[in-house]
């Protein structure tokens, strides 16, 4: 039962870290960099709580708002570039971030961050000291379902925010800017402070992302914020679809059974994963899912 | 020893810029980042190991790797590349289906040869060359020679051969080189194949001069020919063979004067250099201002 629980919960992260692609997507700019905002915050909210004992709910916010604050000068510096310049920017730019985490010995060097508090751990001591408390209350299943809620409503949340703003001013600018920057631009949109908008809320959310998966697994390392983890953000949003933010969200689900499905053999899982965004582009290169023209 | 230093950038460098170069025949050609140039580099490593295990000369060997990783090459045209190719997909497409492809290559590789890195010694001694105050080992005079051997005959294929011609005429417009009769999809195929012969001489290379090759080397190499290309400008040659010796020494000086800093941040200190780069000179180094009538 827990275990499934914590499938659902990779895969509510997973979404978010598909999104914070997405939104960048969505001015029509590749950025390979939220591996190294998620670690931002995942660093910010970990030393946060491990060094200063500060709660949660300042922890979580703080760590998305450092990513999102480091983004802005680096956004503003990055989007002059596009197309495979912006990726290979923004990647140099994750891994220069990973490397001195690796480097800084005072905050576990290689090592990274561990005994951080974890939300669901603190949810269960709490149940724990409940007196009387009623049998069907199990503190383990109860906390990880209520870190899954947790996780749930800030995805509830993000969708939310994006639903409206892809109706508003923002979204109708950022879908220009995509369709053909140029015009966008001679229509009188600022393309620049759109992008960097975009590349900034990207930033938020995987920093947002990072500073939650800190208090769910206890402790962090920089290898967990390579390459692989910005190709695996990408591959979400397009498998799923770059038009929609559903799609990101239906690609770490696909994803997630996958992984599941094949989850005795990793050697062959990967090469099924592979297989699979090759045929993919092959067959279907919008991604599952497709933005219908008008709608 | 600065002498020296600058010695062993100059032939780490060089195996930069094979990688580096693979890339940008590709890119050169088809506009994207083939994300699985890596894994070919690795088979030529691993091909390399296993002909010399067999117990066939370095040269053999060598060359051996180099056809392997060229057939692999051919592998990733037809798979990853044409089919996403016909469907006129952007270039967001190919950059994922090669990413793919690697991740299919680099897992056969761990069922086939086992994660663990496994030592390659290739029967080299360990015989030194004292010129001057500086060391040379055998292997720095292989892996150099080699290099630049390559690095030749790539420039004379360029520009001497009607093959290089077609490739430069397939870089500079597909569709003119189409119309003047130029066989497009034969000169891509060519190409991807070059660029797999390079990076897998390159594999075998670098497996010797740190005497060990295992499925997953090619990832972090993968990632410094990228940004070789990137500092040199992209699909440019000059910039490919500049832009890995610039990196090669870079590292080596901040390893010289950083010290224990300097050997910690090594990697950093080649992202934020290339991360300037790319802010202040976009083209990269050796490239062109972003041309105006080129393709769109």
């Amino acid at each position: 039962m827990s275990y499934y629980i914590s499938v659902l919960q990779f895969f509510v992260l997973n979404s978010l870290l598909g999104l914070s692609v997405y939104l960048v997507l969505s001015t029509g700019q590749l950025t390979l960099g939220n591996a190294g905002f998620m670690s931002i915050g995942a660093y910010t909210a970990a030393l946060l709580s491990t060094k200063l004992a500060m709660p949660f709910w300042v922890t979580v916010p703080a760590g998305a708002l450092a990513a999102a604050v480091v983004a802005i000068p680096l956004g503003a510096a990055c989007l002059r570039l596009s197309g495979v310049y912006l990726a290979v920017a923004t990647l140099g730019f994750s891994e220069s971030i990973r490397v001195l985490w690796n480097g800084m010995q005072s905050i576990g060097g290689p090592m990274g961050i561990s005994g951080i508090p974890s939300i669901p751990g603190a949810i269960a001591k709490a149940i724990r000291s409940i007196e009387n408390r009623p049998e069907w209350l199990n503190p383990k299943t109860t906390s990880d379902v209520a870190m899954l809620l947790l996780f749930l409503a800030f995805l509830g949340l993000i969708l939310f925010f994006l639903k409206r703003q892809e109706k508003g001013r923002v979204g109708r600018a950022f879908a220009a800017i995509r369709a053909n920057e140029i015009a966008a631009g001679a229509m009188g949109i600022d393309p620049t402070y759109y992008k960097v908008l975009a590349f900034v809320q990207g930033a938020l959310i995987a920093g947002l992302a990072g500073a939650l998966s800190a208090h769910l697994n206890f402790a962090i390392a920089p290898a967990e914020f390579g390459f692989a983890r910005a190709i695996e953000m990408l591959s979400f949003v397009v498998i799923g679809g770059t038009g929609l933010p559903l799609g990101p969200i239906l690609g770490s689900g696909v994803m997630a059974f996958l992984s599941e499905a094949l989850r005795e053999a990793t050697s062959l899982r990967f090469i099924l994963l592979g297989l699979l965004m090759m045929a993919m582009m092959a067959i279907r290169p919008q991604g599952l899912l497709k933005r219908r023209v008008g709608a | 020893m600065l002498l020296q230093q600058l010695l062993n950038g100059i032939v780490q460098g060089g195996t930069y810029a094979l990688v580096a170069l693979g890339y940008t025949l590709v890119f050169g050609v088809l506009e994207i980042i083939n994300l699985a140039h890596g894994e070919l580099f690795t088979a030529g490593a691993l091909i390399g190991f296993f002909l010399v295990g067999l117990g066939l000369p370095l040269p053999l060997a060598i060359l051996g790797a180099m056809m392997g990783a060229a057939l692999l090459g051919a592998v990733l045209e037809l798979t990853a590349l044409r089919l996403v190719r016909r469907k006129g997909a952007g270039n967001l497409a190919p950059l994922i289906s090669t990413i793919g492809l690697g991740l299919v290559l680099q897992n056969l590789y761990i069922l086939v040869a086992g994660a663990d890195p496994r030592s390659f010694r290739a029967g080299i001694g360990d015989s030194v060359l004292q010129l001057g105050p500086i060391r040379v080992t055998t292997v720095q005079i292989i892996v150099l020679g080699v290099s630049l051997l390559l690095m030749a005959i790539l420039q004379f294929t360029l520009t001497k051969t009607r093959l290089g011609r077609a490739v430069r005429a397939v870089s500079e417009n597909p569709e003119t080189a189409a119309l003047l009769g130029v066989n497009v999809n034969a000169v891509i195929m060519a190409t991807v194949m070059l660029a797999g012969a390079l990076g897998g001489a390159a594999g075998v290379l670098v497996g010797l001069s740190f005497v060990s090759v295992s499925p997953i080397m090619g990832a972090a190499y993968g990632l410094k020919g990228l940004s070789v290309i990137i500092l040199g400008g992209l699909g440019n040659v000059t910039g490919a063979v500049g832009g890995g010796l610039l990196i090669g020494i870079v590292e080596a000086l901040t390893v010289y004067f950083g010290g224990t800093f300097g050997s910690i941040y090594r990697e950093a200190i080649a992202f934020a250099f290339l991360f300037v780069i790319l802010v202040v000179r976009p083209q990269g180094l050796f490239g062109q201002p972003y041309a105006a009538g080129k393709r769109s």
